[in-house]
C-alpha cells in the first residue's frame, strides 16, 4: 500500500516507522526541511520538505496513486484541509489528527469534513481513554481490548508476596477449575519470554495474560493484588488530556483534583470543569499534596508538557502509597525505565493517536490492535472469514510464524482458550500476540 | 455632559406620559366624571411642555455613559412630577401626597396615601393603575421600542432601567428586544383581563386590576384591594398573574415561542419558585397549627395570596397579615427583600442577586477547606466573573444599608420602629404595604412629610436599582 503521512513530528515518524516496518511505501510531508531529512536519515521512506495543505505539494508527493493519506500534523486546519485535498484526487482513506474538541466533535456537521475525512483521530482524547481503562485497575500497566470488550490483554507486575510466586504456568492451570486465561508473554530483565508450561514464576514479572474479562479478578488476586475501588484521582497539569480524563472520570463519578502551575489556565479549568477540584501550584510540591490528602487517593496521573517532571511527581506520589500512579510519558526511550523505576503505567497522547491510526489502517480482516510497549509486540485481533485457509483447521494444524501465539478466541458470546485440537471456524475473533517480524506472516494467514 | 441632550430625550417621556393621562381622561369622560378637566390640563401641560423641550433640543448623537445615568433618573423624577397632577388638580390631595402617589405608582410600589380608593373619581383611579402599569416595564424601554434612533445609546437607557444584573439581549436589535418585552407585557395583561371577565367582573375593574397585577404594583381600585372581590376564582388568577409578573421576561418570550421547558432549565427560576412554595408551604402549616381558618382551601389561598403578593413585590392583599402570627410575618418581611426574578417587573433584591451570592457563599466555604484551589462560581451553568459577582454583593449591601438609613431616618421622624422598618423596606422594595402602621389595611398619609419625600426616594432607588440613582451623587459623576 502507498501510503501519504503529512507532519513529521512524534506521530508522524512513529507512524511511518509502523507502517514501514511492515511493507508499506511510505511518503512523508513536512514543512520543516531538517526533520523531513531527519526522518529520511532514520528511515527506510521517501520525504518531502513542504506544505502538506497545499496542492502543488500534494501532487509532488504522488496523491493520485496514494491509498491512504494520514494527516498527523499538529495544526487542525492543515490536517483537514489536507484530507479535503486528498478527498478531491479520490484517494480512498483519509485519517486526520484533530486535537481542537470544537472540530473534533462538529466536523460530522460539515459535509465537506464529513467527505473529506474518514477517521478523525484526538490524539489528547484517546490518551485520556486509555489512562482512564489503565485507572480501572491498580495492577495493569497495559490494558487492551478485544471482541467488544469480552477478551482483556492485561499486562501486570507480579507481587513478590503473590500466590503465584514460584509455581510454574502448569501448576498455577492446574489449580484451577474453569480457567479462561493464559499467560501470552512474560517480559523478565529486558528479556520477553513466550512462556511455556514448566516456566515458573518470579517477582516483579511483568506478565501478560490475556483472556475473557470476567476472568481478570481472579488473575489480579493470582498476581497478589487486594480489591481496587477508584474514588478519587489526582491529576498533575491540566492541559488538554487532563480535562478529557477529567470529564470521563466525573461522568463515571470519580471526585477529581487537578494541579495545575499557571493561574489563567487554572481559571480557564475551573470554568470548564464543573465538578473538579481546582488547586494552583505544582505536581511536584509534596506540601500542596500532602494537604490535599495525597495519602488517600487511589490514583494519580501527572500530564504536564514534561517527562522529567511527570517522572519526578509520579515517583513522589508512588513513596507516598498511591496505589495507582500513572504517567504521561512522550519519549519513548523513557517508556522501557517507567516500570522499572516502580511507575505503574505510561501513557502517550502521540502513542495512543498512532495505535488508533494503526487499528484503522489495518482494518479488514483486523479487527483491533494493540501495541504493547513493555515488550516489543503487538496484539491483534482478526476475524475468521469463510474463504480463509484457517477455516476448519485445528491450530496444531496451522503453521503460525515464530515469535507469535494465538491468545484467545471468541465463538459467538463464548471465549475459547486456545489449545493444539480447537478447530477455527468463519465468524471466529482470535486474538494472537506478535512480534512486529512476525505481523505480516500472520495477517497473511488470516487472509 | 449636556444638560440639553438630556432634556431632548426627557421631554420625550414627559410628552409620552402626558399621552397616557389623555387616555385617562377618556376613561374620565366615558364615566363623565368631575376629574376631566383635571386630567385635561395636566395632559394638555405634560405634552406641551414635554414637546417644547423636545423640539427646542437638538436630538443627540450617541449618548455618553453619565448622561445616560442622568437621563433615566431624570426621566423617572419628571414622569413622577407630571404624573402628580391629576391628584393635585382633582383636589384629592396635597402637592406632595400627589408626588407620593405618583412616584409610588411610577415606580409599581403601590404604597398609597389614600385611606378610601372608592371615594376617588374613576378617571382619577384609572390614571393611578395605568402609571404603575407604564412603570412596570419601564418607560424607558417603551420609549426605546417606539423611538428607532436610541441605538448605541439605547443599551445603556436599557440598562440602566432593566432590573436583575445583566438584562438578556433576545434579538440583535436592542430595539427588537425592548418591542418584544413590551409585546409579551401587552399580551398577559390581555390574558388576564379576559380571565377576569370571565370571573364575572367589571370591564373596568379588570383592566385596573390587571395594570395593578403585571408591573408587580399593587394599587387597587377597592379599599379592601383583592379582598373586595370573594371569589376564589378572581383570588387564583390573581396569585397566578402576580406569578407571572415575577418571572424573568425572557423566559415569557421563550415559553411562548414554543420552548416552556426553558423555565424548568432555569436555575433562578427553581430557586424563585422554590422560595415561593416552600414560604407558602410554612405559613400554611403555621395557620394550620393555630386554627385561624376554618376550611384548607381557605387557609391556603390566604397563604398562597398574601406570599406570592409580598413575594413578588405587587403588594395587593386579601387578608390583613399584620394581625397573623409572628414568624408568618417575618417570613414576609424576608420575601419583601428577596422580590422577583431578574428580567421580570417585580421589585426587590431580585432571586438572581441573592442565589448567586448563596452560591458564592458556598464557594467560599470550599476556598476555607482547600486554600490553594481556584473556584469559579456558576449560576444556570454560566460563569459569574469575578466583577459581576463584586456588582452583585455590592449591591445587596447598599440595597440593605439604604433599607437600614430609611428606617432610621423614619425613626427619627417619630415613626414607631416595626412600622419605620416595614415602611422602609415595603418602599426600597417597591411592595407597598408594609408591617404595623402601614399594613395592608392601613395607608401612608399619616407619615410625616419628611418621612414622604424619603420613602419616594427610597422607592426610585429600589425601582432603578440603586446604581443608575446613587452614580449621580458620586462626585466624579459632575467633574468635567
Amino acid at each position: 500500500m502507498k501510503i501519504l503521512i503529512v507532519g513529521a513530528g512524534a506521530v508522524g515518524f512513529t507512524l511511518a516507522e509502523h507502517l514501514s516496518e511492515e511493507g508499506h511505501d511510505i511518503v512523508l510531508l513536512d514543512q520543516d526541511p531538517e526533520r523531513a531529512s531527519y526522518a529520511q536519515d532514520q528511515l527506510d521512506i521517501m520525504t518531502i520538505a513542504g506544505n502538506g495543505a497545499s496542492l502543488s505539494t500534494l501532487e509532488q508527493a504522488g496523491i493520485e496513486k496514494v491509498d491512504l493519506i494520514a494527516a498527523v500534523s499538529n495544526v487542525d486546519e492543515v490536517n483537514l484541509i489536507a484530507c479535503m485535498s486528498a478527498a478531491q484526487f479520490n484517494v480512498p482513506v483519509k485519517v486526520a489528527r484533530i486535537s481542537n474538541p470544537e472540530y473534533f466533535t462538529e466536523a460530522g456537521r460539515l459535509e465537506s469534513a464529513r467527505q473529506g475525512v474518514d477517521l478523525m483521530i484526538n490524539p489528547e482524547l484517546e490518551c485520556a481513554r486509555e489512562t482512564y481503562q489503565l485507572l480501572q485497575s491498580e495492577a495493569a500497566s497495559e490494558l487492551a481490548f478485544f471482541a467488544g470488550g469480552r477478551v482483556q490483554l492485561m499486562g501486570l507486575r507480579v507481587q513478590p508476596n503473590a500466590p503465584i510466586v514460584g509455581r510454574s504456568l502448569a501448576e498455577v492451570a492446574a489449580g484451577l477449575k474453569d480457567r479462561r486465561f493464559l499467560t501470552a508473554a512474560i517480559a523478565r530483565e529486558g528479556q520477553t519470554i513466550i512462556p511455556r508450561g514448566d516456566d515458573v514464576f518470579q517477582p516483579d514479572d511483568l506478565a501478560y495474560i490475556i483472556g475473557e474479562s470476567t476472568q481478570m479478578p481472579l488473575v489480579l488476586e493470582l498476581a497478589g493484588y487486594s480489591k481496587f475501588r477508584l474514588s478519587r484521582v489526582m491529576i498533575g497539569g491540566g492541559g488538554r488530556t487532563a480535562v478529557y480524563l477529567a470529564e470521563i472520570l466525573e461522568a463515571h463519578g470519580v471526585d477529581v483534583t487537578i494541579i495545575e502551575a499557571d493561574r489563567a489556565r487554572c481559571v480557564k479549568l475551573a470554568e470548564k470543569l464543573k465538578k473538579a477540584l481546582i488547586l494552583h501550584g505544582n505536581a511536584t510540591d509534596m506540601e500542596l499534596l500532602e494537604m490535599e490528602g495525597v495519602e488517600e487517593i487511589e490514583g494519580f496521573v501527572v500530564f504536564t508538557g514534561s517527562d522529567d517532571t511527570n517522572m519526578l511527581a509520579s515517583l513522589l506520589a508512588k513513596t507516598h502509597g498511591v496505589p495507582k500512579v500513572v504517567a504521561l510519558i512522550n519519549r519513548i526511550d523513557y517508556i522501557p525505565l517507567v516500570s522499572r523505576v516502580g511507575i505503574d503505567a505510561a501513557v502517550s497522547p502521540r502513542l495512543s493517536a498512532v495505535n488508533g491510526i494503526l487499528r484503522y489502517v489495518r482494518r479488514g480482516i483486523v479487527v483491533g490492535v494493540a501495541s504493547l510497549r513493555g515488550i516489543e509486540a503487538e496484539a491483534i485481533e482478526f476475524s475468521v472469514r469463510s474463504g480463509s485457509g484457517v477455516v476448519d483447521q485445528s491450530l496444531a494444524e496451522i503453521e503460525f510464524p515464530d515469535h507469535s501465539l494465538v491468545g484467545a478466541i471468541t465463538r459467538g458470546i463464548r471465549v475459547i482458550v486456545p489449545s493444539g485440537d480447537v478447530t477455527l471456524k468463519a465468524g471466529d475473533k482470535v486474538t494472537v500476540l506478535a512480534m512486529p517480524d512476525a505481523v505480516k506472516a500472520v495477517e497473511k494467514l488470516f487472509q | 455632559m449636556s444638560a440639553r441632550t438630556a432634556l431632548h430625550i426627557v421631554g420625550l417621556i414627559v410628552a409620552a406620559v402626558g399621552a397616557a393621562m389623555g387616555v385617562s381622561c377618556i376613561v374620565a369622560l366615558l364615566y363623565s366624571g368631575p376629574d376631566v378637566v383635571p386630567l385635561l390640563a395636566s395632559a394638555v401641560i405634560a405634552v406641551v411642555l414635554g414637546l417644547a423641550a423636545n423640539r427646542l433640543t437638538a436630538r443627540p448623537k450617541d449618548l455618553t455613559i453619565r448622561e445616560s445615568y442622568l437621563i433615566v433618573t431624570l426621566a423617572w423624577v419628571s414622569a413622577a412630577v407630571f404624573g402628580a397632577l391629576p391628584y393635585w388638580f382633582a383636589g384629592v390631595a396635597s402637592p406632595l401626597d400627589a408626588f407620593f402617589e405618583s412616584i409610588s405608582g411610577f415606580t409599581t410600589t403601590g404604597a398609597s396615601i389614600f385611606p378610601d380608593p372608592e371615594s376617588l373619581p374613576l378617571g382619577i383611579l384609572f390614571w393611578r393603575d395605568m402609571s404603575q402599569w407604564l412603570g412596570g416595564m419601564g418607560i424607558i424601554v417603551l420609549v426605546v421600542a417606539v423611538l428607532p434612533f436610541l441605538g448605541v445609546g439605547g443599551m445603556q437607557l436599557f440598562r440602566a432601567e432593566v432590573p436583575g444584573p445583566t438584562p438578556e439581549r433576545l434579538q440583535p436589535r436592542i430595539r427588537q428586544t425592548a418591542s418584544i418585552l413590551w409585546r409579551v407585557y401587552v399580551g398577559l395583561t390581555a390574558a388576564q383581563v379576559i380571565l377576569y371577565l370571565f370571573g364575572g367582573m367589571s370591564l373596568y375593574d379588570s383592566v385596573t386590576h390587571a395594570f395593578g397585577t403585571l408591573p408587580t404594583g399593587g394599587f387597587s381600585t377597592k379599599t379592601a384591594s383583592i379582598g373586595a372581590f370573594t371569589s376564589p376564582y378572581i383570588q387564583y388568577v390573581t396569585i397566578a398573574f402576580m406569578y407571572l409578573a415575577g418571572v424573568n421576561f425572557s423566559l415569557h418570550f421563550r415559553a411562548l415561542k414554543g420552548r416552556p421547558h426553558s423555565m424548568l432549565e432555569d436555575e433562578e427560576w427553581r430557586f424563585y419558585t422554590l422560595l415561593l412554595l416552600s414560604a407558602v408551604v410554612i405559613i400554611l402549616g403555621s395557620h394550620l397549627i393555630a386554627g385561624t381558618y376554618d376550611s384548607l382551601e381557605g387557609a391556603f389561598r390566604a397563604s398562597a395570596f398574601q406570599v406570592v403578593s409580598i413575594g413578588t413585590t405587587t403588594g395587593f392583599a386579601t387578608e390583613d397579615y399584620v394581625t397573623w402570627p409572628a414568624l408568618t410575618q417575618g417570613i414576609l418581611l424576608f420575601l419583601m427583600f428577596v422580590g422577583g426574578m431578574a428580567g421580570s417587573t417585580g421589585g426587590g433584591m431580585k432571586t438572581m442577586r441573592l442565589w448567586a451570592a448563596l452560591k458564592q457563599g458556598v464557594v467560599e466555604l470550599r476556598k476555607h477547606l482547600h486554600p490553594r484551589a481556584v473556584v469559579v462560581t456558576r449560576v444556570g451553568g454560566k460563569v459569574v466573573h469575578e466583577g459581576v459577582m463584586l456588582n452583585i454583593l455590592a449591591f445587596m449591601l447598599l440595597f440593605v444599608a439604604s433599607f437600614i438609613v430609611g428606617s432610621l431616618l423614619l425613626a427619627a421622624l417619630g415613626v414607631d420602629l416595626v412600622t419605620a422598618a416595614g415602611a422602609s423596606a415595603a418602599a426600597i422594595g417597591n411592595i407597598g404595604p408594609g408591617l404595623a402602621s402601614v399594613g395592608p389595611t392601613e395607608n401612608y398619609s399619616w407619615i410625616p412629610g419628611a418621612g414622604k419625600i424619603v420613602l419616594s426616594l427610597l422607592m426610585l432607588l429600589g425601582r432603578l436599582e440603586i446604581y443608575t440613582v446613587l452614580v449621580l451623587f458620586h462626585p466624579e459623576f459632575w467633574r468635567r
